[in-house]
């Protein structure tokens, strides 16, 4: 991508300085306006800026967390400079503040920031055309964006090529399109992968919630059997399997597809993980105890139940994800014949709270409010000020000068980089 | 160093500006090949913005050269 930089910064920038109402640049440069807005830094990043997903201005990866200044931008309302959700895909982000607004920011030549261009943006960027809705839930894939609003409408925009978008074509959009098909239903959550979709829609008068899929149907990702030629469906499809299953979050990333039910069992679905077959329909996945938050990688998925950190996948790429000194943790409790081997994440000695997992590294907060890494760090994306990978979980510093104690961290890792926010 | 992932050529997309196949690298760009390599025999996609490197699976027929047009034309036959 090193020919393109030059470019790029110029017509980012270009854009950036031509429109009055985004100040954030100028903001960061005149750092003595106190009075035009506070100082308190409420989000850090690190790894690959090719695309300038680090929010932060820069193209240069970047080997320690940098604060995200002026983030997000001024205004009257303090709901407005609450953070309560980010997403990270393969080179771009989603803020979800606490007001119900989207910014955007990183790679956007798909269409996948929805500022109706197709340019990248290195600074956080309010999404104009969502400003009469209020957005309750974002979910970032490799070059497509979905956003939920408070009235379980869907809008999408980005890579359309393999019918992600989910309205009947292969159209990419530079601006988020309503998906029609959901107009009639309440959608609660968006998960988007690499090619694919996922939508978890809340059925009135029944205790069963409903998945749907779109777009890439390649790996078993969107569950359900390709026929010869179809490998793909440009149109919501739902999966079956979860009729009597009150589900409460979906995920999506790479190829894999996920959904973790109220009862804390997980279900996955898509791409196989190391040594196994695509799975088409959503196989349950084994687990010791109750689980209570997921995050999935390309290659590998982390399982946090009440008391434990566990991975799987991993071992395939060496290095990059999997630790061989972990002990694989054989289990007893497998419904299905592919079992899948769950390990132990090791060096942990604190509680951990949020988990989150980018294409190839993978990071966590504790009850403290350490955060770890480890992983694949070519990029700096483990944030340790190396390019090393990391097999153990590693601790990370950052500089909470400014930070009220009480706030909660969130963590979010996009393909190759990683978020920390102090979220409501 | 072995290569990162194993790719059918089916899971790739021809990338007009590159004029290029490509598919997702985890660094957020993306691996390469030309029908050029592909015509050649090679198999390895490499991404610019890393050390990363995919191993492409397809049928070196699909890309081998097309039969000369010339040759399969018949000549047009000298007459005196």
């Amino acid at each position: 991508m090193q020919p393109s930089l030059q470019r790029r910064r110029f017509i980012s920038g270009g854009k950036l300085s031509m429109e009055g109402d985004f100040l954030e640049e100028k903001a960061a440069v005149a750092m003595g306006e106190e009075d035009r807005y506070d100082e308190e830094v409420r989000a850090w990043s690190w790894g690959a800026a090719s695309d300038g997903q680090l929010g932060t201005g820069t193209l240069e990866d970047q080997l320690f967390p940098q604060p995200l200044l002026n983030f997000p931008p001024l205004s009257s309302a303090a709901a407005a400079r609450r953070i309560a959700q980010i997403a990270c895909g393969g080179a771009h982000s989603i803020a979800l503040t606490g007001d119900g607004r989207a910014l955007t920011w990183g790679r956007g030549t798909c269409g996948q920031l929805g500022h109706q261009e197709l340019s990248n943006c290195l600074l956080p960027k309010p999404v104009k055309f969502l400003e009469s809705f209020t957005i309750t839930y974002v979910s970032a894939g490799w070059n497509h964006s979905g956003f939920v609003t408070d009235t379980g409408q869907l809008f999408m925009c980005g890579d359309g090529s393999f019918g992600q978008l989910g309205n009947g074509d292969h159209q990419s959009h530079g601006s988020p399109v309503e998906v029609l098909f959901f107009s009639s239903k309440h959608v609660e959550q968006i998960a988007c992968g690499m090619r694919h979709s996922l939508a978890l829609v809340s059925d009135a008068g029944s205790s069963g919630s409903s998945i749907y899929g779109f777009g890439s149907g390649r790996h078993g990702q969107i569950g359900m059997f390709e026929s010869g030629t179809q490998r793909s469906h440009n149109f919501p499809k739902v999966i079956e399997g979860f009729e009597n299953c009150e589900v409460v979050s979906i995920y999506a990333n790479g190829d894999h597809s996920a959904a973790l039910s109220a009862d804390g069992r997980l279900y996955i679905w898509g791409r196989r993980f190391s040594g196994r077959s695509d799975d088409h329909t959503p196989q349950i996945s084994p687990s010791p105890s109750r689980i209570t938050q997921v995050a999935l990688g390309w290659n590998h998925a982390l399982v946090l139940t009440d008391n434990e950190l566990y991975m799987f996948g991993g071992y395939r790429h060496g290095m990059l994800s999997g630790s061989p000194q972990m002990s694989p943790m054989q289990q007893t409790l497998v419904p299905c014949a592919q079992a899948r081997t769950l390990e132990r994440v090791p060096c942990l000695d604190e509680n951990v709270v949020r988990i989150a997992a980018g294409a190839e590294h993978s990071a966590l907060i504790t009850e403290k409010g350490t955060i770890m890494t480890w992983g694949w760090g070519e990029h700096g994306q483990l944030g340790l000020g190396n390019t090393y990978d990391q097999t153990c979980p590693q601790r990370v510093n950052i500089d909470y000068k400014g930070s009220s104690a009480s706030a909660q961290l969130g963590i979010y890792c996009g393909s190759g980089f990683t978020i920390v926010a102090k979220v409501d | 160093m072995s290569a990162y992932d194993e790719v059918e050529i089916e899971d790739m997309e021809w990338n007009e500006e590159l004029q290029a196949f490509t598919y997702p690298c985890p660094c957020g760009d993306l691996f390469q090949i030309t029908r050029d390599d592909l015509r050649a025999g090679e198999e390895i996609a490499s991404c610019p913005s890393c050390s990363l490197f995919i191993t492409v699976i397809y049928n070196p027929e699909d890309f081998a050269d097309p039969p000369d047009p010339k040759k399969s034309q018949p000549q047009p036959v000298l007459v005196a």
